[in-house]
């Protein structure tokens, strides 16, 4: 199926860049963006994005066996055929 | 260049440090999925590559459950290593096998469909980091394998910082070549040397949006060719093409007060098959005394069906032969129940303990359940048993 016969994701897609540009505007101007000696809270394990790497790959391949959807964490892993 | 521990103590809030130190911190903490994926007891330096390596091993074990009968079980031990190379590049590699066996889940919930099965899948993959000033780029190799499925993939990501260290931008590249040999060629036996060639892109912006809020959008799409269908299960027909896009937006809050931290995630979904689906997570970071962190999960994922997705039939013992069906123009039909419209929830507890600041253990028990009722917003599909699944982890991991 091509994009052009696909406006929903087209349309999507416009609005995913459209909400991370306001995200961006957002957080600099209403939020109090942190100086930079004061970002000993964000350097925590549990406030990055991504922790553990085979805990996260290990529980999406459980998912992908039993769900539709996936994607949004990152590109390039393996696929397998989980039926 | 100056590191810091990623347990820099949450009172480093020191106005004379100099700003590329406290830069370094956040580079940390901006790091994004597929580039800079440490390990919970990754220490890491800001800019530049990790200080120290990390080596990880994890087993795996999960069980697929419906009424009075078990599914398909699997046993992973996996291992994973994280090593610097220098001031400017890191290493790191995985690898897994998965022990398979049992059943898949009841097609339409009581024609059998693949069977009993036993199957080793053996994945593994290594990547490759530069790190640059406010800048790092990465290229990863993975390949995974079955006796029917192979995978290999090739993927290229980059990460860039705003000057002030805030914001980070990610895009990423990824190419994967699948190849599929069913076993006897599957229902039709002709599911022999079939192919699937997927192409994705992502782009995301990390954002500290104050000293105890950092929010990530992440966009991905997919565009796959080839041969989608489930070559066990009869009359599955899908199209040869798919394209999927989500939309995930992360949010991690710190509560001050008592050091525990809010980890929050609403990813949207859509593909060409006409299916969305919305996946809502929650989870509660609580550090106690004596290195003991207790984290419980709450996750909720609801789909739609795919437009060929076919019902189950009132009598469920009846194989459902789709209307005007033929062996040589099959028209587009699948009774998977991957296809079909419901909800699940997943509920867990993960417990940490840091045994000395270098070695680390984890455990984690996880409990899955999808019923077609729990849709989001309507009904789903009709005719499906409920599927369970608990799934067990337990890892150590040791800096050096």
């Amino acid at each position: 199926m091509s994009s052009s016969k696909h406006p929903r994701g087209r349309r999507l897609a416009t609005w995913a860049a459209l909400g991370a540009l306001v995200w961006t505007l957002a957080g600099c101007a209403s939020l109090q963006a942190p100086q930079a000696w004061d970002k000993g809270i964000l350097a925590k394990p549990e406030m990055t994005m991504d922790t553990d790497p085979l805990e996260a790959r290990f529980e999406q391949h459980v998912y992908t066996s039993k769900e539709n959807a996936s994607g949004g964490y990152g590109v390039g892993g393996g696929g397998c055929g989980c039926n | 260049m100056s590191s810091h521990s990623l347990d820099a103590s949450p009172d480093a809030a020191l106005p004379e440090a100099p700003v590329a130190q406290a830069g370094a911190l956040v580079l940390a903490a901006l790091a994004l999925p597929g580039v800079l994926m440490m390990g919970a007891a990754t220490p890491v330096q800001a800019q530049g590559a990790p200080e120290s390596g990390v080596v990880g091993f994890k087993y795996l074990h999960y069980q697929d459950e419906q009424p009075g009968l078990k599914r398909v079980q699997v046993s992973s031990p996996s291992f994973y290593i994280l090593a610097p190379l220098g001031p400017q590049w890191s290493i790191e590699g995985s690898a897994v096998v998965d022990e398979v066996s049992g059943a898949s889940p009841r097609w339409h919930s009581s024609v059998s469909s693949a069977s009993h099965m036993h199957d080793d899948r053996k994945a593994g993959d290594v990547k490759v980091t530069r790190y640059m000033e406010r800048a790092s780029y990465a290229l990863g190799l993975s390949t995974s394998s079955e006796h029917d499925y192979r995978s290999n993939a090739v993927s290229g990501n980059a990460n860039f910082q705003s000057p002030d260290k805030n914001t980070t931008y990610h895009v990423g590249l990824g190419l994967s070549r699948d190849r599929i040999d069913a076993v006897n060629g599957g229902f039709l036996n002709n599911a022999l040397g079939k192919k699937k060639n997927t192409h994705e892109l992502m782009f995301g912006v990390t954002q500290a949006l104050s000293r105890i809020d950092l929010a990530q959008l992440n966009v991905t799409y997919s565009n796959g060719k080839g041969f989608f269908n489930d070559p066990y299960k009869a009359f599955d027909e899908r199209p040869g093409r798919r394209e999927q896009l989500a939309l995930l937006g992360r949010w991690n809050h710190h509560l001050e007060g008592d050091g525990s931290t809010l980890r929050a995630s609403y990813r949207f979904y859509h593909d060409s098959f006409k299916i969305n689906a919305h996946t809502l997570g929650l989870e509660w970071v609580k550090p106690l005394s004596g290195g003991l962190v207790l984290t419980p999960l709450l996750r909720y994922y609801s789909q739609s069906a795919a437009y060929f997705y076919g019902n189950a039939l009132a009598n469920p013992a009846t194989l459902p032969v789709p209307a005007n069906y033929s062996v040589t123009n099959p028209p587009l039909y699948s009774g998977d129940h991957r296809l079909s419209a419901f909800g699940a929830i997943t509920y867990g507890m993960k417990a940490e303990y840091k045994v000395t600041p270098d070695w680390k253990l984890d455990a984690k028990l996880e409990q899955y359940e999808q019923r077609s009722n729990w849709r989001l917003g309507g009904s789903g599909s009709t005719g499906l048993s409920p599927l369970s699944a608990t799934l067990v982890q337990v890892g150590v991991s040791r800096r050096f």
